[in-house]
Order: structure tokens, then sequence, then C-alpha cells
């Protein structure tokens, strides 16, 4: 298990952030170490709404299962976490 | 005896061009220092300054700016003027000290590139002149807030800023570095003296005087007023050289400087001057809108000016026209979040009266901008302050190693314009800081930015903590809001209210 820092770019937030996380971090978990950076400090969460991770220009999500190692970041990605 | 004319004899007392006996003309001048586009000398000695003057009447009128602008301190120190100064006012003072004092001295050290390895007669001797005016500048610029520290010590930054790793320091000696103690003689005239000081300078200057005129700081007024008056005559030294570039051929090569040159400063002026003129001074005392001013003076004068010359616009004119509504709006909203990390107190300029203005100078705002605001505020007055503060760091562009900033709220749109070169990523805040690297990679590809040094382990230990220890600076130093928040309480009463 390795750290992996990442770029992250929160929907509906200003500034993209530095935001570490673990190689076997699912993307859920992913997208909620991302969410403490943004969510209820300049973002408004969305109750019953799920948040999804993709590469910055993705067409898809990834799984929501999937870990950081499974989905092949780089260090220094840049992800979007938005809400589905 | 009478004393002739200065135009009897100026062309000939300024014309110091011989021929060299015991070196060569390239080890004299060689081309790395004086002028990479390589016109021949001849050429050169067409150059024609537009602002004449002699030894004798620079100093003559210096003296008397000098002794102006230190009586009018000396005369209003009395008056107490920062006790009862705006706290957003005071903000602009201490951004401004720290951000230019220091660099002063370093256009300074341009200027005698120029003094020295300039290729025209005429250059070097304008630059002598420009080269006393920047000493005079950092010199006066570090003594007037001077008096300050014993009050305040976030003004003791005019001398320490330049010399920390505050990532505001970092973004303004790599700009300045490349565009002026990083290039030869004739890119500096271009990019220094003309892209900078013509285009943003002089026009800022004069702004800038108005406004401390405008909230009563005379001292502040005079002291910048008197600076503006040698921009306006050393900024001329750029332009003849255009001319003979573009005459001999370089106008493409001239062009690219001068667009690098723009380009980085304008990311330089959204951080400072956008938030200094929407945001940190009182709503009551603003006279434009940052963007108003931008446009009349500063895109107005620079069309005119580079088009007169023969250039073009810059190819990214239409997004830099959009950028006016848009990045110092998120430079400050990061400035602010990140508030101790800078060593002034951002004023967060988000009162209910500074929001209608603001949705009116800048139509969504309010839906953009203001969604960020509006949880800030909740958090401010639900007493979750720890919510307004940063527990990471935001990524830094590397080119002008400011936050990476876009529209926020219900026009979402913010975008990593990243690069991959030579097995490592770069991170741009726009297409056009990514195009200033592609123009020249290796010049820049070395180069540490904020986050680089974080991942690097310099910065220890690896939390924010660290990060402001290695940025030197100390609780007190930590920036806080400007007015403790009072701002926040007038959503609580039914007619709205200024701060």
């Amino acid at each position: 298990m390795t750290t992996v820092p990442l770029c992250v770019n929160f929907e509906s937030d200003f500034v993209l952030q530095l935001v570490p996380v673990e190689s076997d971090f699912t993307m859920d978990q992913v997208a909620e170490a991302a969410a403490h950076h943004s969510l209820n400090r300049r973002v408004k969460p969305q109750p019953g709404r799920t948040l999804r991770v993709r590469l910055q220009d993705g067409d898809a999500p990834f799984d929501r299962d999937a870990t950081v190692e499974q989905s092949g970041f780089q260090v220094m990605e840049t992800i979007e976490v938005y809400y589905e | 005896m009478a004393l002739l004319n200065r135009s009897d004899w100026y062309d000939i007392a300024r014309d110091t061009n011989w021929t060299p006996k015991y070196v060569t003309e390239e080890e004299l001048f060689p081309k790395e220092m004086s002028d990479c586009f390589d016109v021949p000398r001849e050429k050169w000695e067409t150059y024609d300054e537009p602002y004449k003057t002699s030894y004798r009447e620079y100093v003559k009128v210096q003296r008397e700016k000098d002794a102006g602008a230190y009586s009018v301190k000396a005369a209003l120190g009395r008056m107490k003027f920062l006790d009862s100064a705006d706290p957003g006012w005071k903000s602009i003072l201490k951004l401004h000290y720290g951000g230019i004092a220091l660099q002063e001295y370093a256009a300074g050290m341009a200027e005698a590139t120029m003094a020295r390895f300039g290729r025209a007669p005429g250059m070097r001797n304008m630059a002598t002149f420009g080269l006393l005016d920047e000493t005079r500048h950092g010199q006066i610029q570090l003594y007037f807030p001077h008096e300050y520290v014993s009050k305040d010590r976030q003004f003791d930054w005019a001398h320490k800023a330049m010399h920390s790793n505050d990532w505001a320091a970092i973004a303004t000696r790599h700009a300045f570095a490349d565009i002026m103690s990083g290039r030869d003689a004739t890119s500096v005239a271009l990019m220094l003296t003309f892209a900078f000081e013509t285009a943003f300078t002089n026009m800022q200057f004069l702004g800038l005087a108005a406004d401390a005129a405008e909230v009563g700081d005379v001292t502040f007024s005079n002291l910048i007023s008197s600076i503006q008056t040698d921009e306006a005559r050393h900024a001329q030294i750029g332009t003849p050289a255009l001319k003979i570039l573009i005459e001999n051929g370089h106008k493409e090569k001239a062009q690219k400087l001068v667009d690098i040159a723009f380009w980085r400063n304008w990311r330089l002026f959204a951080v400072v001057t956008g938030p200094s003129m929407d945001y940190y001074t009182p709503l009551a005392k603003r006279e434009k809108s940052f963007k108003e001013f931008m446009v009349e003076w500063i895109v107005g004068q620079f069309e005119r000016n580079i088009l007169d010359i023969g250039l073009d616009v810059p190819w990214y004119w239409d997004t830099f026209l959009e950028d006016l509504n848009t990045t110092h709006h998120g430079m400050h909203l990061g400035v602010w979040y990140w508030r101790p990390t800078v060593w002034w107190d951002p004023a967060a300029g988000a009162s209910p009266d500074e929001r209608d203005w603001l949705e009116e100078k800048y139509p969504g705002w309010n839906d953009t901008y203001g969604k960020c605001w509006d949880v800030i505020i909740d958090n401010i007055k639900n007493g979750r302050e720890d919510l307004t503060l940063p527990e990471t760091l935001p990524i830094v562009c590397n080119m002008n190693h400011l936050p990476i900033v876009g529209v926020p709220g219900k026009k979402w749109d913010v975008r990593d314009h990243y690069l991959d070169y030579k097995g490592r990523r770069y991170h741009f805040g726009s297409k056009v800081d990514r195009w200033v690297f592609e123009q020249d990679p290796d010049r820049y590809a070395g180069h540490q930015g904020l986050i680089d040094r974080f991942l690097a382990g310099k910065i220890q230990p690896a939390n924010l903590e660290g990060a402001l220890k290695y940025m030197g600076l100390q609780p007190e130093d930590c920036g806080k809001d400007a007015h403790d928040y009072a701002w926040v309480w007038n959503y609580n009463k039914p007619d709205k209210v200024a701060v």
C-alpha cells in the first residue's frame, strides 16, 4: 500500500486541491477523501446522491469499488469527483 | 558662461559607441546578455529614445520628487492615518509593499542589464536613469512601511516576503525572473519596459494613487504618484527597441516575447490588483470595478500601443478578455480561504451590499462564486470557523505558481491544462500558461513549484503547519479575516448595511 497524491477537481468548487489517498482505496473512499476538503466548506452537499470519480475529460466514472491501483492512477493524476 | 541647450549636445554626448580594440564586439556584447535577436550594431544606432534628459536635469527633478514625498510623509506622520484606516486598505498596503518593494531592486538589476549590455547608446543612457529610478523605488517603499512595523508586524513583510518561500513570493519571483533577470537586454526592453511597465504598472500606479487619495491615505498617494512619474519615463525604453526589431524582420519573435510577458503579468495582476479593487477597497470608496479599470486603462491603452507599433494583439486576446470576468474572483476566494498562508489580512468583501455590487458589475456572481461564499457564511454563523480554514494545499500552476482556479457553482468550469514532458506531469491554470511553457520547455522544466516541493519531502511536517513554517510565517504573521467576520452578521439584519 502506498500513498498516491491526486489533483482533485470537485464538482461546483472553484479550485484544484491536493488530496493524498492510499493505493488500496476504493473510488468511494477516494470520493470521500476529496469531499472532506470541499463539501460543507465551499460546496453544499446533495443528500441522497452518489459521488463518482472519473479522469478529467473521462467519459465514464470508475466502478465504485475499484481501487486506486486497479484504476491505474499515476501520482498527481487529475480526477473529477462529481454527483451522479 | 552660458549653457548650451540640451538638444545642441545630447546626441553626441550620449553616443557612447566605439570600436573595441582589445576585445571583439561579440565579447563586449555577448548575444546571450545583449541581444538574442542579433540585430547588427549599425541598425541599433538608429534607436531614438522619446524621452531625453541629462544627468543634471535628472538629479534636480528626482531631488524635488524625493523632497516632496518625504516631506508629505513627515508632515502627515502625526495624523495617525493607519490607526483609523479600514482594515481592507491596510491589507492593500501590506500586499503592495511585500510584493513590490524588493522587486524594484530586481528591476534595478534589469535596468542595469540594459545599461551595460543594451546595443543602442540611447537605451543604455535611459536605462542608467532607470537603474537609479528603481533603486529609489526600492528604498522608498521599504522606508515608508518601516514606521508601521512597530504597530503591525505584517508590515515587516515589505522586506521579508521576497526572501521567503511564501507561495505569493515564489509566484512573483518566478514571473519577474522570467521577464527581467533571466533575459538579455533587448528582451528585457520588450518584456519589462514595454509589456509590463507600459501596459500595467504605469496605469496601475495612476489608479492606485487615486484610490489612496480617495481613502485619505495622502502619504501613500504621494509616494505612488512620485514613483509613477519615473515609470512613465523609463517605460519608454521598449518602444524604439520594438521598432528596430520589426524593421529588421523580427516581428514574430518580438511578438512572442511580448505575448509571454503580458500574460505572466496579467496573472499576477489577477491575484493582486483584482482582489484589492473589488474586495479589499471599502465599498463606498470604489470608483470602478477591476474589470472596468482593466478595460478602460489597460486593454484600451495596450491595444493602441501594440497596434501603433506594428505588432498584433496577443493570440489569446479573447481568452484574456473573458478572464477579466472570472479569474480574480477565484484568486480572491483562494487567498481568503488559505488566508493563514499570506502576510496580509484579506478582506472578504462579501457582505450583502458588497454582493449586490459584485452582481451588478459581474452578472452571475451570486450563482457562481456566491455559492461558495454562501457555505462559508453559514459556517461562520454556525460557529464552524474550522470549516473556513484549509486542511490541504491548492494545486498551483507550474507557470504562474498561483492556485489553479475556475468558475464554481452553477457554471462549474475548472480545468487542469496539464502537460506531460520528459516523464513529469506539469499542471497549468490555463491553456496560455501551458503555451508559455511549450515555447521553451527546458527553460522552465527544472523549477519546482510549492506542490512539487511538498511531494519531494522538502516541507516537514508534511501538513499545513509544515507548509506555514516552510513559508516563513509565524502565527502572528498569518493572515486573518480583515474585519474579524463582522461582515457576516449583516446577513442577520432586516435592512442590509455594508460593513
